[in-house]
């Protein structure tokens, strides 16, 4: 194999393709990158086994045919660092010599025969598709609520859920949940439920850059598709599925709130970072209590201190009330709102709170008792 | 067979099964009619563990001559006159049984000289049979000469143990009953050989230490208090010596507790020292000490059983408190940081330093043979010798808390992040980036290996284990949040349910209280399930999965390592498992702020020489060591 390559193009291919990569394995061949030349554009794929990247670099002149696996972080360091504008890749005997104006770097790799496949994306295939803009939304607006290493397998992942046109992505750390909805084009008869891991979404992420171009997606037996882009290297992920049930989530989105009230977004978020600075571990939350046109919320940690944070509501509906959140549950939700206003929907102190955009987001919190 | 009275003789062998149960017994009842005549010294000699012969000599008031025939009578007594008498009994003995009921069961001899009559009066009793008293020769003071004892009553006889068992029990029935009577000399021979020798003294201190043993010397802290008042009668007071957290045994042997100058034994008692200790002592250890109580005999019932080892009270509870508030006061007192003194293999100094930490440095050294003497050590790293003594004195708690049965390690296993220092070694690290100590702050405190802290107090080098302080740290804070409200709670928008079996569910009803105090709202769900619907904020926030933590935590209540009787026990002990979760482990590397702040708290909390179970916190190389090791001062 023998090409000569773009420094940023393939810099950026490589970090994207490196974030797949496991640091710690026993594998060498999966600290790997595979190299191959096809059609006149360089392939990358990178692979935990549990997530399959593949995506081609565009920016490349290949003077001789060839495949090679060569160790990520190394070759990420040495295309990172370099500053020339091109560089040039020679693989032969699985020995990679990458050789820049005033530089030659010898990298030892494995053969590629020991790399573990992974799928690629027929673009007339898909079950549904949809755009960057909106799926990056949808996944912004969830992905921060999963479970972190929870024993609760299922909620660890994303649920994507699609009945008809209608998009829903799902995440709940069991304390609170985010909905998500949007929309889509399909010619699928049958409808999808899945749940996707956390990182594969977060790779998807970093993938769509341009908010036009289209995202699709197909299921293949325990495995999902997401081809971004168009044309013969659009990148494509594969990930396998999270098994288990998802929690019965429309359960507890409560429909009975009576106490609603809207605030400017950044106004109720600043609000809630200011009052979670007077809180600490044993104290974390923070109390919110709406009457009169007025929410106050204050915190206080024993030893430390008090704060307390007045808002002008614009309209109130019911009666006082007050109740405790973990701040940083609200800020978060807050933050993946992506819109100027939202609405705050309550029933009482021991039970949930919501915020909602419209019908695209909900946000559901459970209260903290304050003791 | 008709019905008729039994002979006198036949009566009192039966009674002597009640109070003469073995040798030691013999013993006891004499030893306490020489206590009751004021003897200043007894002299105990015994051959073939007391079966053979036993004698014990006083130097007491003595019996004269025209009372001796009715000592050994059954219900011949000095000590009380009537019924009301028993109300408040000071004296040792007052049942009037001992002597009659020995004399019945050996061949039995009793000697006596008043001490103002001039000569001695023998008088002897065989088979039941009591022959006439005849002069002899012999200084004031009372002997009893008891043979062949259970001759008579093969049954019994068949019961005793071996020579070597009966003559243990005899020594330590007198252990016992010299710790309860320091003012009292006492020696005791057995086969030739002399047992005991603890001169009479004025100070329960050297009593103390000449019967559990000399390593305590120097590592015993003084416990007082009182409750009651003089005035209605019901002053309790409670002095006694406690040994220091470290030299707690795998039993709870070397437990005394002396009442009116009689050691019994209560279970409520030992409980207290124990609740005292709570903290400062690993699980399946038991603390050291002797604690004399005295107070009013009428409030309390000696008469519970012949051999008068249990009483009853009439207010158990506020005693239970005394002991356990006076033992939490002076623990709270003491330093509890354990020195440590270097010691290498080969080390010609080795010996001496023993010595001299013994005499000079250290009061509060690892027990002897827990440094010296560790194999394989390298003589380039005094440090990691005098550490792995030290982790093999920890093997030894481990090893002897399997032996009692409770299945602790395998909670710990559960726990999972309790760092042993006895189990596999950590993985090793590996770049050499992670080996460099941190360096923080002005008051240069080193984190090593991301598991200790090394920093300095007056008195020397100390060296902190960063998850042992933090759930120290993390208990007390607990523990005053606690009485302020209960913790804050996040609720579940889902209820995570997991599997349990009848005994946890019914631990969970029995806790449920004092679980949402702490923040945990769970209930039954079905017969074998829990639902947890809130579990505290904190332990979110330090990564605590609810649902392994209250499985795990319902365990150990069915299995009774939970006090559920006791609230104040309970909350306790579920707070030891909350900070042992919450807290940082062995290997988690800490910033600059969190060291600082670990060690600021560390100055506001009680105790912080203990890890809530127990283990040691902080261990400290006292500077006259260092001088000691670099050569810088005379040995």
């Amino acid at each position: 194999m023998k090409l000569v390559c773009s420094r940023d193009a393939l810099a950026e291919a490589l970090a994207i393709a490196g974030s797949v990569v496991i640091s710690r394995t026993p594998a060498p061949v999966l600290l790997c990158l595979k190299l191959e030349t096809k059609d006149g554009l360089l392939f990358i794929s990178a692979t935990d086994t549990e997530i399959g990247l593949l995506l081609g670099v565009a920016e490349v002149d290949v003077r001789e045919e060839g495949v090679a696996l060569i160790p990520a972080d190394k070759l990420n360091q040495i295309v990172r660092a370099s500053n020339d504008d091109s560089l040039s890749i020679e693989v032969s005997k699985n020995i990679a010599t990458i050789t820049g104006r005033d530089s030659k770097f010898k990298v030892f790799g494995f053969d590629p025969e020991e790399f573990p496949g992974v799928p690629t994306f027929d673009t007339d295939d898909f079950e549904f598709e949809t755009n960057c803009n909106t799926f990056r939304r949808l996944i912004g607006r969830t992905v921060f609520a999963t479970a972190v290493e929870n024993s609760r397998y299922a909620i660890n992942g994303v649920l994507i859920e699609r009945i008809g046109r209608n998009l829903r992505l799902v995440a709940t750390d069991g304390r609170r949940l985010a909905v998500a909805r949007g929309e889509c084009t399909t010619n699928a008869e049958e409808d999808l439920t899945s749940i996707v891991p956390t990182k594969a979404l977060n790779v998807l992420n970093r993938l769509m850059n341009d908010p036009d171009e289209p995202v699709r997606i197909r299921r293949n037996r325990n495995q999902i598709l997401f081809q971004v882009g168009s044309g013969p290297g659009a990148p494509v992920l594969s990930s396998n599925l999270v098994e288990g049930s998802f929690p019965p989530f429309e359960d507890v989105i409560p429909k009975d709130q009576d106490k609603k009230v809207h605030f400017k977004t950044v106004e109720l978020a600043s609000a809630v970072r200011r009052a979670a600075l007077l809180t600490n571990e044993e104290s974390k939350g923070v109390r919110l209590a709406f009457a009169d046109g007025t929410l106050t919320l204050s915190s206080r940690a024993p030893e430390m201190g008090e704060a307390e944070i007045k808002i002008e509501t614009e309209e109130y509906s019911g009666d006082p009330i007050e109740i405790g959140f973990n701040p940083s549950y609200l800020t978060e939700g807050l933050k993946h709102a992506d819109s100027e206003t939202i609405l705050i929907e309550l029933k009482a102190p021991n039970k949930p709170g919501v915020i909602k955009v419209g019908t695209d987001f909900t946000y559901v919190v459970m209260p903290v008792n304050l003791g | 067979m008709p019905i008729r009275r039994l002979a006198p003789s036949v009566v009192n062998q039966i009674a002597a099964g009640e109070v003469v149960e073995r040798p030691a017994s013999v013993v006891k009842e004499v030893l306490e009619n020489a206590f009751d005549a004021g003897a200043r010294r007894v002299d105990i000699e015994i051959t073939g563990g007391g079966r053979d012969f036993i004698r014990i000599a006083d130097d007491g008031a003595g019996i004269p001559a025209d009372e001796l025939a009715l000592a050994v009578e059954a219900h011949a007594t000095s000590k009380i006159e009537s019924v009301a008498d028993l109300e408040k009994v000071s004296t040792m003995g007052f049942r009037g049984e001992a002597l009659a009921s020995i004399a019945s069961v050996s061949r039995f001899a009793l000697e006596s000289r008043t001490q103002n009559s001039d000569e001695a009066w023998r008088i002897e009793v065989t088979d039941g049979v009591i022959g006439s008293p005849a002069p002899t020769a012999g200084p004031p003071g009372t002997r009893v000469e008891v043979r062949n004892l259970f001759h008579t009553v093969p049954a019994r006889r068949r019961f005793l143990k071996s020579e070597t068992a009966e003559s243990a029990r005899i020594a330590e029935v007198v252990r016992l009953l010299a710790l309860a009577r320091p003012t009292i000399g006492f020696r005791l021979v057995s086969n030739g050989r002399c047992l005991l020798d603890l001169p009479a003294t004025d100070d329960p201190r050297r009593r103390i230490v000449g019967v559990l043993g000399e390593e305590l010397d120097g590592r015993l802290i003084e416990v007082r208090g009182e409750i009651g008042s003089p005035a209605d009668g019901t002053l309790t007071s409670v002095w006694g010596l406690v040994g220091l957290p470290e030299t707690a045994r795998p039993t709870a042997k070397n437990q005394r507790f002396i009442l009116n100058g009689r050691a019994i034994t209560d279970r409520s008692l030992s409980h207290a020292l124990k609740e005292g200790f709570r903290g400062l002592v690993e699980p399946g250890r038991h603390p050291v000490g002797v604690c004399y109580l005295e107070m009013n005999p009428a409030r309390v019932d000696v008469n519970v059983h012949p051999a008068k080892t249990e009483v009853r009270f009439r207010e158990a509870r506020p005693l239970h408190g005394l002991v356990r508030h006076a033992v939490q006061e002076a623990l709270q007192e003491a330093d509890l940081v354990r020195n440590l003194t270097l010691k290498t293999k080969g080390d010609p100094s080795a010996d001496e330093s023993m010595a001299s930490g013994r005499a000079t440095i250290a009061h509060r050294m690892p027990p002897p043979g827990s440094g010296s003497g560790v194999g394989g050590a390298s003589p380039s790293s005094p440090f990691s010798t005098s550490s792995s003594s030290w982790f093999r004195e920890e093997r030894e708690v481990a090893r002897s808390r399997t032996a009692s049965g409770v299945n602790l390690d395998r909670i710990r296993e559960a726990i999972g992040d309790v760092p042993m220092p006895n189990a596999a070694p950590r993985q090793p690290i590996t770049s050499a980036a992670e080996v460099l100590p941190t360096l923080v702050g002005s008051d240069a405190v080193l984190q090593v290996h991301q598991s200790f802290l090394v920093t300095q107090d007056a008195e020397g080098l100390v060296i902190i284990d960063q998850h042992a302080l933090h759930e120290r740290v993390m208990f007390e804070k607990l523990h005053d949040r606690c009485a302020a409200g209960p913790l804050e709670s996040q609720r579940q928008l889902v209820p995570i349910v997991f599997d349990a079996d009848p005994a946890s569910i019914a631990a969970l009803e029995s806790l449920a209280p004092l679980l949402v105090r702490l923040g945990i709202d769970a209930t039954a769900a079905g017969p074998r399930g829990v639902a947890i619907h809130g579990f505290p904020t904190l332990l979110l926030t330090r990564r605590v999965d609810p649902g392994p933590f209250l499985s795990e935590l319902l365990e150990r209540a069915a299995q009774g390592e939970i006090d559920r009787d006791d609230h104040e026990a309970a909350l306790a002990d579920v707070l030891d498992v909350m900070s042992c979760k919450a807290a940082v482990k062995a290997g988690d590397r800490l910033g600059e702020r969190e060291i600082a702040e670990l060690l600021a708290m560390r100055d506001r909390i009680d105790r912080e020489g203990s890890c809530p179970h127990g283990r040691p916190t902080h261990l400290r190389i006292p500077i006259a060591e260092l001088e000691r090791r670099f050569g810088r001062s005379p040995a």
